[in-house]
């Protein structure tokens, strides 16, 4: 399977869930990316229009990896790789997690609604 | 614009239907509820456009009769100068995904010319500031030009987290920004300098220093792969009429909102017409003193709290200038100055011969000009330029007043924090109060002017989501 229809793949998967899910949990992961993410990244995986790094294919690509992207030091020294953990310590608080990144960013998000997006 | 959004509610039908075997699809997310947005500014649009693209049945309503708020582009004068927001910030993501969405054209703006000062009555050519008796900064400082002040001041930043500058920890100690220049050394006349020019104050004795690192730290912190700044090629309006132009349900125009009444099932909207318009949530996203003409169920403690935040007052004359007059005497066109007349700012108009240049004044100095009629104020202002530079005079017109204080649908050009203030006012202001949301610049965390309200209203939309779901 190329690249492109796996990527397809897991977002009809991650849809499904969402959407199974959202009957109880609203808003949904799809919402919530929308809302708190979609305007600085894409889910390309080349640099694009959007001011802040391509999220395609995150997991476990180590942090300020994506060439032709202008990152922060702290974030491109920091030694972090991408998982659910880290992804979802980064988003609680990107300041905290790690100092002087470039992302101005606050997270509108409640904790629960953080981890359903996760 | 209609086709525009037809394909564009398609599409997200579509990519939602990807699922639709699943989930229902596109129908699942028109839950129906009804929203009404006050206000059809960037914050204003930005929340609309987000529950519609979730089904939401969403009604903006706008005072004025044209959208934009506090972007407003003067359409009438040659080079269609800014009177309001004016530059889309490098790490202004959201303004820059919007306005390439929306296929705004968007530009490097012409460089401003460069400045000289008039300080004490003196003219300082820019090359001599640095050694000019009439420099008034302290040893220290006096090799910088105006301009940079606050990039110096930004060394000692102690503001390491985005939302630092409203921490009661920090705040306990914030202290005014008339009191950190005193105690750096700055004499009488610098403070006058700086004062004449502050844009995050009306006067340095209410202006917060955090809020000023606020500001440098946001400066400081710009990232990604555009780092110039950037404007709308034929005016910043063109974005939020774009914006608007996506929306299902067309704005009402020309409906200022004399009421927002809350029962325990439903909200009533009270136009000034009579109008009524019944809302399962609102969201306010007017600045603070157009939000205090309005008749609103508020805690007491949230309403007692719109009272004490002040907005910064700017008044602007814009002028166009039809032949470079400073050249001969080997200026460089742009002035700041201690006096009335505070900033002048001169840009050339692309494409042709001659300048927009815009006489800039801040804070408390605009008072007497706000409580002048138009035709007295202009003629104030412009004598004080004229006295200044009398070689301006042959070449250049009176374009437009811009007086943002005696707007009822602005009182000024964003909101102030004085020292300490914001540690615990930002959020009690932007608090939701049941099913009235809050959005606009003055409630956004990391970022000011129009990123900031564009930030709002991603916030509120989530509110109303989750109170709505």
């Amino acid at each position: 399977m190329n690249q492109c229809w796996r990527d397809l793949a897991i977002s009809c998967a991650l849809i499904c869930c969402t959407n199974a899910a959202a009957q109880a949990d609203s808003p949904t992961g799809e919402q919530l990316y929308d809302i708190a993410c979609s305007a600085c990244h894409s889910l390309a995986h080349t640099p694009d229009h959007h001011i802040g790094p391509p999220l395609g294919g995150l997991l476990d690509r180590p942090a300020g990896a994506v060439e032709g992207y202008r990152y922060s030091e702290a974030l491109r020294n920091s030694g972090w790789r991408w998982s659910l953990p880290t992804l979802l310590a980064w988003l609680a608080d990107p300041d905290t997690a790690i100092p002087n990144n470039a992302m101005n960013y606050v997270n509108p998000m409640t904790a629960e609604e953080t981890q359903r997006l996760g | 614009m209609t086709s525009t959004l037809t394909r564009r509610l398609l599409l997200q039908c579509s990519l939602a239907g990807i699922a639709a075997g699943l989930s229902g699809g596109c129908a699942k997310h028109l839950s129906g509820r009804k929203v009404v947005v006050v206000g059809a500014g960037l914050s204003g649009l930005n929340a609309a456009l987000i529950l519609e693209r979730w089904g939401f049945d969403v009604q903006v309503v706008e005072a004025r009769e044209r959208v934009g708020g506090r972007i407003w582009t003067l359409d009438a004068l040659p080079g269609s100068p800014e009177g309001g927001g004016n530059v889309m910030g490098a790490n202004y993501g959201r303004v820059l995904k919007a306005a390439h969405d929306l296929q705004v054209p968007l530009r490097s703006p012409p460089r401003t010319l460069p400045s000289d000062y008039f300080v004490d009555g003196q003219r300082i050519a820019r090359d001599d500031w640095a050694l000019a008796e009439a420099n008034p900064l302290p040893d220290a400082w006096r090799s910088i030009p105006p301009s940079g002040l606050m990039g110096k001041l930004n060394a000692s930043n102690p503001l390491l987290q985005t939302r630092a500058w409203q921490d009661p920890k920090l705040m306990a100690s914030d202290t005014s920004a008339l009191s950190g220049l005193s105690a750096l050394g700055f004499p009488d006349a610098a403070i006058r300098l700086i004062g004449a020019n502050n844009s995050y104050g009306n006067n340095l004795d209410e202006t917060s220093l955090m809020s000023l690192y606020r500001v440098m730290g946001e400066f400081g912190r710009l990232s990604g792969p555009a780092l110039a700044v950037k404007e709308a090629t034929k005016g910043n309006m063109r974005l939020p009429e774009a914006m608007a132009g996506q929306l299902a349900r067309p704005i009402e125009m020309g409906s200022p909102v004399k009421a927002v009444r809350q029962s325990s099932s439903a909200t009533l909207v009270t136009l000034a017409s009579g109008e009524t318009l019944d809302a399962d949530a609102v969201i306010m996203t007017l600045p603070i003193p157009a939000l205090r003409r309005i008749d609103m169920d508020l805690p007491a403690s949230q309403a007692t709290l719109l009272d004490t935040i002040d907005y910064h007052k700017v008044v602007q004359l814009h002028c166009i200038v039809e032949a470079p007059f400073w050249e001969s005497a080997g200026w460089g066109g742009s002035w700041w100055t201690d006096n009335l007349l505070g900033r002048i700012f001169t840009r050339p108009i692309p494409g042709t011969t001659r300048f927009n240049m815009t006489v800039w004044i801040n804070g408390d100095d605009c008072d007497a000009l706000n409580a002048m009629d138009e035709v007295t104020c202009v003629d104030r202002v412009s004598r004080a330029l004229w006295d200044l530079m009398p070689d301006a005079r042959e070449v250049t017109s009176l374009g437009q007043l811009v007086r943002w204080s005696n707007d009822p649908f602005a009182g000024g050009v964003w909101a102030l924090w004085r020292p300490g203030q914001a540690a615990t006012a930002h959020a009690a202001l932007r608090a939701p109060a049941g099913r009235v949301f809050f959005a606009g610049e003055h409630t956004a965390e990391a970022y000011r002017g129009m990123e900031g309200a564009m930030e709002s209203g991603e916030r509120a939309a989530l509110e109303v989501m989750r109170l709505l779901a």
